[in-house]
């Protein structure tokens, strides 16, 4: 068993740490609002959608983070275009996801024949995380809380009551587009430390805890940071320990720790329920 | 005088917490038609939920001869749904025969009948999601006609139905009660009321029941739909109409 | 017969023989359920089941039992844990599936990834045709014969309930029952489909199909059928394309089907046959 203390004195874990704090900022405060506003299958989907994007920046040496960004973006305009089509939106979502993946894979096995990356890319790496990694994950976290900062009040009315908001002559629709990009966005500087397919393990699985234990918009983006924190960092230590992607159990941890909150919140409601009041 | 078809004593029914109605007690027979009249949220909908068998009663009795057909009041088809007018009066026949098997030659030709009985014979190969609104009314009234119980359950079947539709609806539901079935209509229209057998006023519970010309006195009328209610004065004879608010769902 | 070469090439080759078998059995079972999966919404309940079996597969593979069994347990875990807590209102159900899918992924991928595992990750979450068993084909057949014989069973209760539940209600069908054995077998397909598209590819094949004809069908009835043609042309030609372009089979069956749905929803202008019927 490896010693924790590993974590800020290998130089390489050490800067996985830092972009793990600077990731569970962005994640925490945009995945509250996710939750919120009921996208929990949008940021999962925008982030597997990146998956052809980091197979090509990955075989030619284009900068990832900006494929990722215009594959995500591309996607998030897709969605919007199939929005309009009533029951099949769904379905249609699903199925550019299917795309995006099955492009990857024979982009990654056949084209580029890169096939050793897809586990990296799909389930996120602790190597090779560069400067402008963290640089992303910075913006990305200052950029979350200036526009919860600037847009917050919009998002809890729209979400609340779309159409009240409307009536009381709020303009949602910039900042629900601003809402959609800021997703995106959070999505690509998430993937190359927890990976395409694990980009909700920072988003949705801290902030859905969170949830559970807070009672207010403020309390839960704070306790969305806490949880995300905490789950990242022991993540990343038994990623380090197993010799494992570090997506993977940021996953179960925060998985867990859902499971464990709510079956707490079961047990003490039937308590309550079963003393006399 | 033949058993009840719909009997029911003492009837109260909800939705879990306060009944949303409570005290009904009338029974229909065989070629009866009675008149369901009440203010939104009166529980007019709610009693034809309970002879559906859909809610339990809390108290009191209920017993209905067969499974009730249904003409929903508010339309919750799926227009997007790839049927045509045939194939929705063909799912009536689900009542009846095994669902697993496909429909019988005798369904296909009920449902055939029944399209033109409501006038839709010539529409039939038609997707119902092109259909007019009235049009549509009538092809669930077909599904209903195919079902071919001895109850039918009508939910303001006219409301919000072009005038055309709406007559020739009237003039099945005459030929229905004469065939020998029990109708009960549901509708907000009150000077429509004296044409039925029966009349029933619920307001969260029954406030009256019993033949139009006697049941329907001002003094009813006021009772079940309260500030709903205008009286209207024509040359000194006195009229009663009620403000309709349509459910939009 | 030069002409004919192409075609004959996968068939004179008994790997791709049994790999054309595999995709046209669920290609026909899984493109025509594919309408009610459509017609129900049930496109991201499906994508949770297949993708959160991933620790069933990976079990299986791991204590070298028949992959199917561990995939039958993974999709039955999975739609519990679903069902579970997509029941909590205050996360509502798309988070709560989001919740258990990426957990149950996750902790899929962490056994498959963990050093001392063997290679298969990759093979579990695209699928493997060209590696299909006897056993997976004989799944697939009994999927396929099964499948369709409730399918044909169940039209009439799950048009009447798609169409109306209420008015179905009335009717005497129970939508409630008629929607879960809608689930049940959506469950039993996707168990079955990993098997030759993997976890993350095999949700193609139930939604593609159904989106390729859903356009263009009259009637629920000729969408089942068209879209159990679709799927099974669209697997073939993935196998095809494989053989042909050498590349990786799985995916190619996937993009086939992409590509067939793609097709499918493009503005066509309807047949004059379908108008003239209708006036």
């Amino acid at each position: 068993m490896p010693s924790p203390v590993d974590l800020v004195d290998l130089p390489f874990l050490r800067e996985a740490l830092f972009e793990i704090v600077l990731l569970s900022v962005a994640g925490g405060v945009v995945g509250a609002w996710v939750l919120l506003r009921r996208l929990a299958f949008y940021s999962h989907a925008v982030g597997s959608a990146t998956f052809p994007g980091l197979v090509t920046a990955d075989a030619t040496g284009i900068s990832p983070t900006l494929l990722a960004l215009a594959v995500a973006l591309g996607y998030a305009g897709g969605v919007g275009a199939v929005r309009a089509e009533g029951e099949r939106s769904e379905a249609w979502t699903a199925l550019l996801l299917v795309a995006a993946l099955a492009t990857g894979v024979i982009l990654a096995s056949d084209v580029f024949e890169s096939g050793a990356s897809v586990d990296r890319l799909l389930f996120g790496t602790l190597l090779g995380l560069d400067a402008s990694d963290l640089w992303l994950s910075g913006a990305c976290a200052v950029a979350a809380l200036a526009a919860t900062l600037a847009f917050g009040r919009v998002w809890a009315a729209a979400g609340f009551d779309p159409d009240a908001a409307g009536a009381l002559g709020l303009r949602t629709r910039w900042a629900d587009l601003g809402l959609l990009a800021l997703v995106a966005l959070a999505a690509v500087a998430a993937i190359p430390a927890v990976g395409a397919l694990l980009v909700s393990a920072v988003f949705i699985l801290p902030a859905a805890s969170a949830r559970l234990l807070a009672r207010s918009v403020r309390g839960l983006i704070g306790w969305a940071v806490v949880l995300a924190l905490a789950e990242g960092a022991t993540g990343l230590y038994l990623a380090y320990w197993l010799d494992a992607p570090p997506g993977p159990p940021i996953a179960v941890l925060g998985a867990a720790t859902y499971a464990t909150l709510a079956v707490t919140a079961a047990v003490s409601g039937l308590r309550a329920a079963a003393v006399p009041a | 005088m033949s058993a009840p078809r719909v009997e029911v004593d003492d009837l109260a029914v909800g939705y879990g917490g306060a009944p949303a109605l409570t005290g009904v007690s009338f029974t229909a027979a065989a070629g009866e038609s009675v008149c369901v009249l009440g203010p939104n949220g009166g529980g007019k909908t709610t009693l034809f939920r309970a002879l559906l068998g859909e809610l339990r009663p809390l108290t009191g009795t209920l017993s209905v001869a067969a499974r009730p057909a249904y003409l929903a009041q508010t339309e919750r088809t799926r227009l997007d749904f790839p049927v045509n007018a045939l194939d929705v009066a063909l799912m009536g026949a689900l009542a009846g025969g095994p669902w697993w098997r496909p429909p019988s030659r005798a369904a296909r030709e009920a449902a055939e009948g029944a399209l033109e009985r409501v006038g839709l014979a010539g529409r039939a190969g038609v997707a119902f999601g092109e259909l007019s609104g009235g049009e549509r009314r009538r092809a669930l009234l077909a599904r209903a006609l195919v079902q071919d119980s001895p109850v039918l359950l009508l939910d303001e079947p006219l409301a919000g139905v072009d005038p055309a539709s709406a007559d020739l609806l009237d003039s099945v539901f005459r030929s229905l009660r004469d065939e020998g079935r029990t109708l009960l209509v549901s509708t907000h229209d009150v000077a429509s009321a004296a044409r039925f057998d029966a009349a029933l006023c619920l307001n969260g519970r029954q406030v009256a029941f019993g033949a139009p010309a006697e049941a329907l006195t001002r003094a009813t009328l006021e009772a079940t739909y309260g500030h709903e209610l205008i009286v209207l004065r024509e040359s000194g004879a006195e009229r009663m109409i009620t403000i309709q608010h349509h459910h939009e769902h | 017969m030069d002409l004919l070469d192409p075609l004959l090439d996968p068939l004179r080759s008994g790997i791709d023989r049994r790999a054309l078998l595999e995709v046209v059995l669920l290609g026909s079972i899984c493109g025509a359920l594919g309408f009610w999966v459509v017609v129900e919404r049930l496109a991201y309940a499906s994508e949770s089941l297949s993708h959160g079996l991933l620790p069933g597969l990976v079990l299986a593979a791991l204590a070298g039992a028949p992959l199917l069994l561990g995939a039958a347990a993974g999709v039955a875990v999975a739609a519990a844990a679903i069902a579970v807590a997509a029941r909590d209102p205050r996360i509502g159900p798309e988070a709560a599936t989001g919740v258990v899918v990426t957990g149950l992924v996750g902790l899929g991928a962490l056994l498959a990834l963990s050093p001392d595992s063997p290679q298969r990750l990759e093979e579990l979450l695209f699928g493997d045709p060209l590696g299909v068993s006897d056993s997976d084909l004989i799944a697939a057949a009994v999927l396929a014969g099964a499948g369709g014989l409730t399918l044909f069973a169940l039209h009439r209760p799950l048009s009447a309930t798609a169409f109306d539940a209420g008015g179905a209600g009335a009717l005497g069908v129970r939508p409630g029952l008629v929607r879960l054995a809608l689930l049940g077998l959506v469950a039993a397909a996707v168990a079955v489909a990993v098997q030759g598209l993997g976890a993350l590819l095999s949700l193609a094949l139930l939604v593609a199909p159904a989106l390729a004809v859903r356009r263009h069908a009259p009637s629920a009835g000729r969408a089942l059928v068209a879209g159990a043609v679709v799927g099974a042309l669209a697997g073939a030609a993935g196998i095809y394309l494989s053989h042909h372009a050498g590349t990786a089979a799985g995916a190619s069956v996937a993009a086939a089907l992409c590509a067939a749905a793609a097709l499918g929803a493009m503005p066509w202008r309807r047949p004059a046959s379908a108008r003239s019927a209708s006036a």
